[in-house]
């Protein structure tokens, strides 16, 4: 290996600094035509009347597509990982979050296509929004989605997320403390510089050519394929720099809605989002509500957790299934509790759908973890290193979901971070290691995930 | 209107009240300005009007008459770096490259005025300009580098420092 | 983008008032800040713009203890006056950022409308507490008053400049909203003029600056001067910051400002 290790310039560096990287905004097709969307203004509603027509009429205006033009109006971006589609490409008779586009023109320049927008006459009747996934459970909670207020097709048709491990009912017997938290990590924006942009041309041949901002090339053009049907043959997609996505340009559909305008139109198509647009209509990181209760020893073992999460997806599910799931794998973080009830809902809310970001899933139950860690260790007068070094993730500890660890870095990484910030460690603790666990870091309560793990 | 450019004098087509943001961009095809925002908020479109950085997005090109536009293009061409542009490839100041040219240019005005490697003037003189991806300490890095006089060596990158001095790491 | 019918570039100051007529219909354009981003985004449509980039009226003078500011002159060239009104220059760097400052103009400061999510028009407080007079011209021809009359009807006005005295000192204390380039959230400028009088403005406010005059009544107590101050404005929730917030910020900025005055004395 010759890169490992090695300090390599980037590849396109250079393009960089002379300002010669080409991002989609920066493609230049004769007769591109600008894109602009009719977004809802409500939170929750149904649509009772909508007529386009004098946008369709006005010079410059070369088409403006709704559901109607969409052949498969919604296509569940997950659905081979088992997420059923929820959702329509664009608005059909309701509107479930403010920013919802209902419909998108393609027109001359930009200004032209601000005023075809204008010109979409929508009628709306409003109802009830739902935004605090607590009050989702109400018997009078508004209904946000047609499935209910929370995700009901995990596996075996759960409504839920579930972990079990031994016997957490033990555990509180056995605690000599229980400690409890409520963590609530807000939504957040990814920003990205280069807001969501896409560019279609329709070739000659029928084929369409895409240049996108999507981070995650070959699904966009999966998902194209499918709300167009069309085989995938008949698609060229161009990735090429993004300017920013941090996963904010995975769930991306502004190439679908350029590349339906670009076939009804005859034109190239392009669709570059506001700033505005990115901070009020793009997907976010989900907002979390998580509560955590642990059984303590008083000498600092956490003997079990029994945790509920509630996960904001949003009007629609998109990837929150999946996150929610990688977040139940890692709800003990780099810690080893061997006694478990987990719970996590998927909770439908009428908010702009959230979606991936850095770490999605897990930063929001790393941060409760994390803290509830110091929590702990506030609790019962411990040191918090001291109370992570004991419960650190040892070479044949088990995960929550039963996967016995070979390779585990919390010890290191605690040592490490003591060293890093000039925390002298008592001599047993700085002695720590991830061996195998032994002698008096094998307590009872650890024992039998050791020895059976695929039972625990 | 006329509009000097990077050293080449064009005539203007759009009117006075467009900015020079889209001027530069959808009319004379020079791309590397962004939108970032077309409020004045992210530093992404900065050019140099005669030498002092300007948001585009927010500068009528009416006002501009006489006026000399440099954009990041007119730093340095590939096979001709100017130190900033080697500073900013050395020192990996630029991961997705969105930012980069108008924090370039910001930067540029910036030692052209007498700036230092002083990182807090550094940090003030680009207090315009948003980045997403670099966490700012590198582009720090690199404009200080070129305060100094620092030279580059182009087929490596600056090692980071500071980030190996945890202590039991196993 | 914009389908203006007419865009004007007066040459001088004189012609900059013949254009502006009785400013109907008018949309005036400082440096541009403010304005730009409102047509970019389909929210404001001038039919004649009046643009002041080469009016001339970016002028700074000092004619002994009076100090006259162009509505032209840009935010950032209010550094100058840093010995001699601190509070001033402190308030104008503290706005946006370099190029920001650069391209913005104190006539825009004082005339743009309120903002739709966050204040405009960080430069009113100290200028009001300044008492500074605004020289305008409009509808019912030119006129000159106090600051804090124009601020209420600077509609259909051209401002042309604002003169005040020296202070004998003054003081700025602010909170910002953290991002690369601070948003004001909250400010307060105490001024003491050389008659031996006090006087404490804000911006920040739901609306725009204004004198805090039963906290001046109070100047000699700074405990009693920021709590009468609450009294003396309005409060709103906005994208910055809420007025729970405000409300319990405001007395500590005017403590702050009173007792930096007192240091200075």
């Amino acid at each position: 290996m010759k890169a490992v290790g090695a300090r390599l310039p980037r590849y396109d560096g250079i393009e960089h600094v002379t300002g010669r990287t080409t991002y989609v905004d920066d493609v230049r097709v004769p007769g591109t035509l600008w894109a602009k969307a009719l977004r809802s203004p409500l939170h929750s509603a149904t649509i009772t009347s909508f007529d386009a027509s004098k946008a369709e009429a006005l010079p410059g205006v070369h088409a403006v597509i709704t559901h109607a033009d969409v052949p498969l109006l919604e296509y569940g971006h997950l659905s081979a990982l088992g997420i059923p589609a929820d959702e329509p490409l664009l608005a059909k008779d309701e509107v479930r979050y403010k920013g919802q586009p209902i419909a998108v023109v393609a027109a001359e320049d930009e200004e032209t296509a601000m005023a075809a927008v204008q010109a979409i006459a929508v009628e709306y009747e409003e109802r009830t929004p739902l935004f605090d996934i607590r009050k989702a459970f109400d018997g009078d909670a508004p209904k946000v989605h047609q499935w209910g207020n929370w995700y009901p097709h995990f596996e075996g048709e759960m409504d839920r997320r579930q972990i079990r491990k031994g016997s957490v009912e033990d555990a509180f017997d056995k605690a000599d403390t229980i400690v409890q938290g409520v963590y609530r990590p807000a939504a957040i924006e990814h920003v990205p510089l280069e807001t969501q942009v896409a560019l279609v041309v329709p070739e000659a041949s029928g084929r369409l050519t895409i240049y996108s901002c999507t981070q995650a090339l070959y699904f966009s053009m999966g998902v194209v394929a499918a709300h167009l049907q069309v085989p995938l043959n008949k698609l060229k997609v161009v990735g090429g720099t993004v300017g920013g996505g941090f996963g904010g340009k995975v769930d991306t559909a502004s190439e679908t809605m350029c590349a339906l305008l670009a076939q009804k139109s005859g034109r190239p198509v392009k669709w570059r989002w506001t700033r505005e647009e990115e901070f009020l209509c793009s997907s976010t990181r989900a907002p979390w509500h998580m509560e955590i209760a642990d059984a303590v020893t008083k000498d600092g073992w956490i003997l079990g957790r029994k945790m509920l999460t509630l996960h904001d997806s949003g009007a629609y599910a998109r990837f929150s299934p999946y996150g929610l799931t990688k977040h139940s794998f890692h709800h003990t973080g780099a810690y080893t509790i061997p006694n478990l009830d987990f719970d996590g809902y998927v909770v439908f809310t009428n908010r702009v759908p959230t979606t991936a970001m850095r770490g999605f899933g897990v930063t929001s139950v790393s941060f409760a973890t994390e803290t509830h860690m110091s929590r702990i260790a506030d609790v019962l007068g411990l040191d918090p290193y001291e109370v992570r070094l004991k419960n650190a993730n040892r070479i044949g500890d088990t995960s929550p979901n039963r996967i016995v660890y070979t390779d585990p870095s919390t010890v290191s990484v605690v040592k490490a971070l003591a060293g890093g910030m000039d925390v002298e460690l008592q001599p047993d603790y700085a002695a720590m290691t991830r061996d195998p666990r032994e002698g008096d870091l094998l307590p009872e309560h650890l024992v039998s995930q050791i020895a059976n793990p695929e039972d625990h | 209107m006329n509009l000097t450019v990077n050293g080449t004098t064009q005539g203007v087509e759009s009117g006075p009240l467009a900015t020079l943001l889209d001027v530069l961009r959808e009319e004379l095809g020079v791309t590397s300005p962004k939108a970032g925002c077309e409020q004045g908020g992210c530093g992404a479109c900065t050019v140099l009007v005669d030498g002092e950085p300007q948001r585009a997005c927010l500068t009528p090109v009416g006002t501009l008459e006489g006026a000399s536009v440099t954009t990041v293009e007119g730093l340095g061409a590939p096979e001709s770096l100017s130190p900033l542009q080697q500073a900013f490839t050395h020192h990996y100041a630029a991961q997705c490259g969105f930012c980069t040219s108008g924090m370039m240019l910001a930067a540029d005005a910036y030692l052209k005025r007498g700036g230092t490697d002083d990182r807090e003037a550094i940090q003030e003189a680009l207090a315009g300009h948003v980045c997403r991806c670099t966490g700012y300490v590198k582009i720090i890095d690199a404009v200080a580098a070129v305060a100094r006089g620092d030279s580059f060596d182009m087929t490596v990158t600056a090692p980071s420092p500071g980030m190996t001095n945890l202590g039991g790491v196993s | 983008m914009t389908q203006a019918t007419e865009v004007l570039f007066p040459t001088s100051a004189d012609e900059a008032v013949a254009q502006f007529g009785d400013g109907s219909g008018v949309t005036v354009v400082g440096g541009g800040t403010i304005v730009m981003p409102e047509i970019t985004y389909g929210r404001l449509a001038p039919t004649k713009a009046l643009v002041l980039s080469h009016a001339g009226l970016d002028t700074l003078g000092v004619s002994g203890t009076t100090v006259t500011l162009g509505a032209g002159l840009p935010v950032e060239r209010l550094a100058a006056l840093a010995q001699d009104v601190k509070a001033l220059a402190e308030c104008a760097l503290n706005v946006a950022d370099y190029e920001i400052r650069r391209q913005a103009t104190v006539g825009g400061n004082l005339c743009a409308g309120e903002g739709q999510d966050a204040p405009r028009g960080d430069l009113q407080g100290p200028l009001l507490a300044l008492d500074a007079q605004a020289r305008s011209v409009g509808a019912d021809g030119e006129s000159t008053e106090p600051l804090e009359d124009f601020l209420g009807r600077r509609a259909g006005r051209l401002l042309l400049d604002v003169t005040f005295e020296k202070p004998a000192a003054s003081a700025f204390a602010a909170i910002d909203y953290p991002h690369t380039h601070e948003y004001t959230v909250l400010a307060v400028t105490g001024v003491r003029t050389t008659g031996g009088e006090t006087r404490l403005a804000a911006t920040g406010l739901a609306g725009f600056g204004m004198r805090l005059r039963s906290a001046e009544a109070a100047a000699s107590d700074p405990e009693a001067a920021g709590a009468a101050a609450v009294g003396d404005v309005s409060l709103g929730d906005d994208a910055l910051a809420s007025a729970w917030y405000r409300k319990r910020t405001l007395p500590v900025l005017v403590r702050r400002v009173l007792s930096e005055l007192e240091e200075a004395a």
